[in-house]
């Protein structure tokens, strides 16, 4: 069953309750500002934030949490996984640190530790390892105003549907994360709009990884057609050639 | 002058300060040594390194010629091209070993798959190119000895296959560089992003080798001073208009169809980058080489190759890092950064003219007329008698040349602990106001209010309400409740110490003791042994402590204990320490003050109600300004 995050940026009052509570089980060390930091909080010591939008509006950033994510389909090899559950996680062991997923990432989300000389990928990772000892997430069980919740993607879905319509004028009438690059396991609700969260401004519903499965899917006849366009052209030229030695052969020995 | 042999010593000069940058590298790490950031994390490595394998594309393209359509013109410049490729992408994995943040995980794209990953295929694809072009290359080594004769015969029968696999596998991976783009539409600029990078990547890469070689031709005959052959060269860049007429087509095209023609004259610094590209890559080069006459005029070639190859360059490293949609997304490259890349590169320039010098790669095989065996000192027969050293030889000389500019980059490069953490160094800024202080250090737009009367009437329990000199005094010296908590009474002179005085950055620690000045005949005026033992090793930790001789110094740590205790917190730690410790105490013994303890019951926003009339109170730093601190609970006391 697919897991999910709802936010309600109408409920939060930006305590940062959450942040704190992520620092904790995650083992996350105090931060200070540094020369590579983002101007949105996450950091490799913050891996979720709470942006503030003029007239107190309070926008949690964290991993989104794709279900069909560009982090994934990028790593050269394989250290980070969509698991069944929902979560994108990240394995330290088989990551070679190219940073390709920080590239690849619509929302900008995974961070780098680079004042580390065995650095790594720092992102949420959903707090797989709670939910599968049937916990929650460290960050919505911490909320006090419920703003952040957590729970089955299509019952979330249909919650944020159900606010929606039942507060009329309350709501943007939009599901952030319900079909965005393919839907998300993170979802938004909101009075405002939430697409600086990503570097476009309004993200298109195609999932990245689909952008480069064209070009991906030419590489066998593109390897193959390559090959055989040589081997022709050097058949080709190699029996004209002969055609023409074997011309001036034949005109020698007319000559004589 | 000795051209050869001054371009060697200029290469070793590069090379070695790129050594002491690579040695920064791995001892402090990617944050050290570059000015990536988790906004640009791709830079100026990525880009520069992928035009080095797109200048490497003459060795496939030459096999094309020469092995599959049988152009014995370009015979003279098969080796040279397969040896360019084999060093363009040994630098190409070199540079990738600093880039990685795990190089030793390198590997691991052998063992753990993930196909979905263009960066995958482009591996894989860069380890057997790179297997091939050894394979391609091998009979020549091998043929300055008949021991090995067998495997020679071997691996020359089965050249064209070789060949045949290397353009196959080039094909694919020029290609597939650009495919790494393809997934960021939303991140590069929309003049730069186009669903055929592929292409273009490949059709560039033609023609960046051809002119690669081109350059490198001339380069060669210019170094060692040979007439040049230069129907050969005009053969390359004519051949290379073509090329550069498609690439311009296919680029301008791309733009037309996707309706980004507006783009182009937008005005904006990405904008001029692109035309600037383009000129550069296509349209200079082309107009150039189009004209027979102009393509067989020498400084013709010299400019028009070194254009088109700039050209590539560009272009490479723009899409590898600099183009971004976002205007503000923007990084320079730090000096280390560039200078790191030229040095892999000087170093593989050095390994290619050792490899001609020795090897028969080029028609010719040159020499470097300096390359002096080393001779012995002279000494007098009779009277033996030292009649001076013969000149220096080449080699002592290129170790020289090394060793001096390693020393050069080691002085350069800021080894302090700051410049590794990338913690910005932030001066304090003092607090305003006696009353109440309203502190904020670094002036962004949080501050905290300090009110001196409540937090003085809670220690004394309320027992004093005004503040005399003499009520000072008697705070400043009673006890662990007193001023001293706070005003720690460091400073030499018992001066009442004020905060920003000592934590002089933000979020750093600072060295507080100054050796030089006790030392110092203009300062204390301490002999050695006033402070150290006599006979002991001198250290921090053996030295009297600083009560020896401030005894009203009280705060702990300033007592010396061990070398760390010489080092005071940053602001930041300073404060907190010092207000929160307490603040989480109070708040669980009063009952009626639950959130003392709470961020937001300090850290506030906007301007201080407490600021006094006509008190300066400048935000200059804006930083984190889109991120919250907290502010007070609704509702809540
Ligand atoms: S938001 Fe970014 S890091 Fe998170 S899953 Fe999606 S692509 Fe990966
Ligand atoms: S940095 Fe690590 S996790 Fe990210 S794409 Fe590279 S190998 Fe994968
Ligand atoms: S889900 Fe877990 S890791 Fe992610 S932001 Fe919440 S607490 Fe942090």
């Amino acid at each position: 069953m697919s897991k999910a995050i709802l936010t309600d940026v109408t409920k939060c009052i930006g305590c940062l309750k959450c942040v704190e509570a992520c620092k904790e089980v995650n083992h996350l060390e105090a931060d200070v500002p540094r020369v590579w930091d983002k101007n949105d909080g996450l950091s490799a010591e913050n891996w979720t934030s709470i942006i503030q939008k003029p007239g107190d509006h309070y926008v949690r950033k964290q991993c989104r949490h794709c279900l069909e994510p560009a982090c994934v389909s990028v790593c050269p090899v394989g250290a980070l996984h969509k698991t069944e559950i929902g979560a994108v996680i990240y394995d330290s062991a088989k990551c070679m640190g190219c940073r390709y997923c920080m590239m690849a990432c619509p929302f900008g989300i995974p961070r780098y530790d680079w004042d580390q000389t065995v650095p790594h990928v720092e992102k949420c990772i959903l707090c797989y390892d709670r939910i599968k000892e049937g916990k929650q997430p460290a960050c919505t069980e911490s909320c006090p105003e419920h703003a952040t919740i957590f729970g089955d993607r299509d019952a979330l879905l249909k919650e944020a549907h159900k606010r929606i319509r039942e507060h009329p004028g309350k709501y943007i009438d939009r599901v952030w994360g319900e079909s965005e690059v393919g839907g998300t396991s993170v979802l938004y609700i909101s009075d405002i709009d939430l697409d600086f969260l990503s570097y476009q401004t309004r993200p298109v519903d195609m999932p990245l990884p689909k952008e480069t499965s064209p070009a991906m899917d030419a590489v066998p006849y593109a390897f193959f057609g390559m090959g055989g366009v040589m081997l022709g052209l050097s058949w080709i030229i190699k029996r004209r050639m002969k055609l023409s030695e074997e011309k001036s052969k034949k005109e020698d020995s007319t000559h004589e | 002058m000795n051209r050869v042999h001054n371009t060697k010593i200029v290469l070793w000069l590069i090379t070695g300060l790129a050594a002491a940058i690579a040695l920064n590298r791995f001892v402090f790490g990617l944050g050290a040594t570059t000015n990536l950031n988790d906004e640009v994390p791709w830079g100026f490595w990525i880009g520069f390194k992928l035009s080095w394998v797109a200048l490497s594309a003459g060795g496939f393209v030459i096999g094309a010629i020469f092995y599959m359509m049988k152009r014995e013109k370009f015979h003279s410049l098969v080796r040279i091209a397969i040896l360019t490729a084999f060093l363009g992408y040994s630098s190409f994995v070199v540079s990738l070993i600093f880039d990685l943040g795990l190089p030793w995980n390198i590997w691991h794209m052998i063992i753990y798959w993930n196909p979905h990953s263009p960066l995958f295929e482009v591996g894989w694809c860069v380890m057997l190119y790179t297997t091939v072009l050894v394979l391609e290359l091998l009979p020549v080594p091998l043929e300055s000895t008949s021991r090995y004769a067998a495997v020679r015969k071997f691996l020359l029968k089965f050249r064209f296959p070789i060949v045949l696999l290397g353009i196959m596998l080039s094909t694919l991976h020029q290609s597939s560089l650009g495919t790494l783009f393809l997934i960021m539409p939303r991140r590069l600029f929309p003049l730069f992003y186009s669903h055929i990078i592929p292409i273009e990547f490949f059709i560039s890469a033609i023609a960046g080798g051809l002119l690669m070689l081109a350059f490198e031709t001339l380069a060669l005959h210019w170094m060692y001073r040979r007439k040049l052959e230069t129907d050969l060269v005009r053969l390359l860049c004519s051949l290379s208009v073509w090329i550069l007429g498609l690439y311009f087509l296919v680029k301008i095209g791309d733009v037309v169809l996707e309706g980004k023609v507006g783009l182009l004259f937008e005005g904006s610094w990405r904008s001029y980058l692109y035309v600037g590209e383009l000129l550069l890559s296509t349209v200079i080069p082309f107009v150039m080489f189009v004209v027979p006459k102009w393509c067989a005029n020498r400084k013709v070639q010299w400019i028009g190759t070194s254009i088109g190859i700039l050209g590539v360059v560009l272009n490479r490293i723009d899409i590898g890092g600099f183009a971004m949609r976002d205007a503000t997304l923007w990084y320079t490259p730090s000096w280390m950064e560039v200078v790191l890349s030229i040095g892999i590169l000087s170093t593989a320039a050095l390994v290619f003219i050792f490899l001609i010098e020795t090897f028969h790669v080029w028609d010719i095989q040159p020499r470097d007329p300096e390359a002096l065996a080393h001779t012995p000192p002279l000494f007098d027969r009779v009277s033996g008698a030292w009649l001076g050293n013969p000149k220096t030889s080449a080699l002592t000389r290129h170790t020289l040349a090394f060793v001096i500019s390693f020393a050069i980059g080691m002085a350069l490069i800021s080894g302090k602990k700051l410049h590794a953490e990338g913690i910005e160094n932030v001066t304090v800024r003092p607090a305003s106001g006696i009353d109440t202080l309203c502190i904020n250090g670094n002036r962004d737009s949080q501050y905290v209010e300090f009110p001196h009367q409540a937090h003085i009437g809670w220690m004394r329990n309320g027992k004093i309400s005004s503040m005399t000199l003499d009520s000072i005094h008697y705070v400043l010296r009673t006890g662990a409740d007193s001023c001293l908590v706070c005003h720690h009474l460091n400073l030499p002179g018992e001066k009442l110490s004020i905060c920003w005085e000592c934590h002089t950055s933000m979020y750093s620690e600072v060295d507080f003791f100054r050796h030089d000045w006790h030392a110092s005949s203009s300062g204390a005026n301490l002999k050695c042994d006033d402070c150290h033992t006599p006979g002991e090793t001198r250290t921090a930790q053996t030295a009297r402590k600083c009560t020896g001789c401030h005894p009203s110094y009280t705060f702990a740590d300033t007592a010396g204990n061990g070398a760390d205790a010489y080092f005071i917190p940053s602001y930041v730690d300073a404060m907190h320490k010092l207000c929160v410790s307490c603040h989480t105490i109070e708040s669980r013994v009063l009952k009626d003050k639950p959130n003392l303890a709470l961020c937001s019951t300090c850290h506030r926003t906007g301007t201080p109600p407490g600021l006094r009339a006509g008190m300066k109170w400048d935000v200059t730093l804006p930083r984190f300004d889109n991120v919250v601190l907290p502010t007070p609970v609704p509702g809540v006391k």
